[in-house]
């Protein structure tokens, strides 16, 4: 029996693939590589940050109190003289964290909700689409900021009163506190633009005519999933997380701007910025740096999801 | 037209009430006894008298279970009732009032300037695709979006202070024709523009390559007309349905601006409700912006089929 060519060796093709494509799109697009690169940096400074910083972002020298930017002090020091450079890695180190677990628990949420009220539908699917209207239909800044004042500190309590019945040490680190308010809080929110574009994936993927051709050919279920709805649902939730991360970097040094976010001494870009607005007349290095680091990231990642978005679908783009 | 309108309306009720569920669920549960708060923020020795907290919690009604509350508190709130401030004593509706005017004329000032600067600057852009101009717009663009408005309200601030001297501080507010709105309402918008130039880029690339566009050029329509003619109006729905999206942006922005110029807006407001537990006045805010972004998003659905006949079918059928 003759066997139909399947592979591309066998239909005589050039090897490709999409995502081979897509890369290679991606590496022609400038802005794109600029973003990348931006952000492979900051990464970098994120997880070496101990290794990288020239002090420590405690260490006070009370001598040098608001130097201004030189060889000893990069970005200069601060009003208690702890060294801003440092200071910022660090509060590279708080974004990244923050951004990437608030995106992994959003996205994870996100996707099994929409591809569950997508391929379920019926009641399922209303009830998950009207939680997504009420979470977006509120300013999301307001809510986060709302969950994070009145958790806070019965949060705090609790966490003493664990301490204090089981002098486990975990229990006396308050930072916790913050990162567990800020991760459910920001996630609560993030999850909502996820759900609604994998469900609108898989309820648009289903319905294709190449799907009802692989099912003409007699492909099974797991080689149509695996080969044809992931890869075509994969591509738009990739660009929206590469999105969402630098939303959630500007969120995250939003409430730490406000006071509810990561509480100082824990560096946080966004609350050297509050602390900086207050001596900005004099000293401009303390809010010129952690603002201008917070912006590279932010045009980083919006430059990196367009390229993304262009590189992976390529009939939307010219 | 008018159903639709209602109907939404009446939709839009139960997932506000479940917002206002989790809300007065964080300060039932969160916040803590609102009655002790008011004794710890009562100025000079007010004595903390158990039997006398009981009293007025008995005649207050807050020794009610916890559902019994919430719902004689959506009952007072259908009779106009928002009750009272926990830090002045002021009723909410009167704090409210006072500050909303301020908000709402910033945020609508907001919304033309960046309808009146973002639309002709994305058609620019598009008709000028990948030239040094298209560039320099959507730089700008990224730039903007990239910039929170708490680095730029106060960078702005300085470089007014370095540029002309002798202008006063743009701090405090009076009223929309008055010179101190200027500044605020630039940094307002920077990043509604910012995102609206980007949108009308976009669609007016689509449009171009429609065959209206061909034609009209074909028949040797001048090409200023053409862009406004042919192009700009297929454009402004996309554009249009991102005004619920710009809705949450000045909602959240006006949070910062306020704070950094000093207005006395609801952005102001909820900050310092938030500092205080004031959570009558928190509810009453979220009750707010829940209603502008639902607001905008009928909006959106009210304008579309007015922007684009061939929509109107569809929303018939609905």
């Amino acid at each position: 029996m003759a066997t139909i060519p399947m592979t591309p060796a066998e239909l005589d093709e050039p090897k490709t693939s999409l995502w081979r494509d897509a890369w290679y799109r991606l590496v022609r697009n400038k802005l794109a590589i600029f973003g990348l690169f931006v952000i492979v940096v900051l990464a970098f400074a994120a997880a070496f940050g101990p290794y990288l910083t020239p002090y420590d972002f405690l260490s006070q020298d009370l001598n040098a109190r608001n130097a201004s930017p030189s060889l000893a002090h990069l970005f200069g020091t601060d009003d208690l003289g702890r060294d801003v450079f440092s200071r910022v890695i660090y509060g590279t180190r708080t974004a990244f964290v923050v951004a990437i677990v608030v995106t992994a628990i959003a996205v994870t949420i996100g996707v099994a909700l929409g591809a569950m009220a997508g391929f379920f539908g019926g009641w399922f699917d209303r009830i998950i689409m009207w939680l997504t209207d009420v979470t977006m239909s509120v300013p999301n800044l307001l809510l986060v900021v709302v969950i994070n004042a009145s958790l806070k500190a019965p949060l705090a309590g609790w966490m003493e009163a664990q301490y204090l019945a089981t002098l486990n040490p975990f229990f006396r680190e308050t930072i916790w506190v913050d990162f567990i308010l800020v991760f459910g809080s920001m996630a609560l929110i993030s999850w909502p633009p996820y759900a609604r574009l994998v469900r609108a994936q898989v309820l648009s993927i289903r319905s294709r005519p190449y799907i009802t051709a692989a099912r003409a050919l007699g492909l099974t279920t797991r080689i149509i999933l695996l080969r044809y709805v992931v890869p075509n649902a994969v591509g738009p939730l990739i660009v929206s997380v590469s999105a969402g991360l630098g939303t959630a970097m500007v969120l995250e040094s939003a409430f730490s701007f406000l006071g509810v976010g990561v509480n100082p001494p824990t560096p946080s870009w966004g609350n050297m910025i509050s602390d900086g607005l207050r001596v900005w007349q004099h000293y401009p290095h303390l809010l010129a740096a952690p603002a201008a680091v917070l912006g590279l990231a932010t045009v980083g990642f919006s430059f990196l999801g367009d390229g993304l978005n262009d590189a992976l679908n390529p009939r939307g783009s010219k | 037209m008018l159903r639709y309108i209602a109907s939404r309306f009446l939709l839009w009720i139960p997932s506000v009430i479940l917002v206002m569920l989790g809300v007065y669920a964080l300060a039932f549960y969160g916040a803590g006894d609102p009655i002790k708060l008011i004794f710890l923020r009562a100025p000079g020795d007010v004595a903390y008298d158990p039997v006398r907290i009981e009293a007025i919690r008995e005649t207050a009604g807050l020794n009610r279970p916890f559902i019994e509350q919430f719902i004689s508190y959506l009952l007072n709130l259908a009779h106009g009732n928002f009750g009272n401030s926990l830090s002045s004593g002021r009723s909410v509706w009167a704090i409210i009032s006072a500050a909303a005017p301020v908000s709402m004329s910033l945020g609508l000032c907001a919304i033309v300037l960046t309808a009146v600067v973002a639309i002709p600057l994305g058609m620019i852009a598009a008709l000028n695709q990948n030239t040094r101009i298209d560039y320099t717009i959507l730089g700008s663009a990224l730039f903007l979006w990239a910039i929170p408005p708490y680095v730029a309200g106060p960078l702005l601030m300085v470089g007014l202070l370095v540029l002309l001297p002798n202008v006063p501080v743009p701090y405090g507010w009076g009223g929309i024709f008055d010179a101190r709105i200027i500044l605020p309402l630039i940094v307002l918008s920077f990043q509604p523009i910012a995102l609206i130039v980007r949108q009308t880029r976009a669609a007016v690339i689509e449009v171009l390559s429609e065959d209206f566009v061909r034609t009209a050029r074909a028949k040797g329509v001048p090409e200023t007309i053409v862009a406004i003619k042919h192009i700009l109006r297929p454009v402004l729905t996309p554009v249009v349905t991102q005004l619920g999206l710009i809705m949450i942006t000045i909602v959240n922005g006006a949070i910062f601006v306020e704070l950094v110029f000093g207005l006395p807006g609801l952005g102001r407001l909820t900050v310092s409700a938030l500092t205080d537990s004031d959570y009558p006045v928190i509810l009453a805010i979220t009750l707010i912006g829940s209603f502008l972004v639902m607001l905008s998003n009928l909006l959106v659905d009210v304008l579309y089929p007015l922007l684009d006949p061939r929509a109107a079918d569809t929303m018939k059928s609905r």
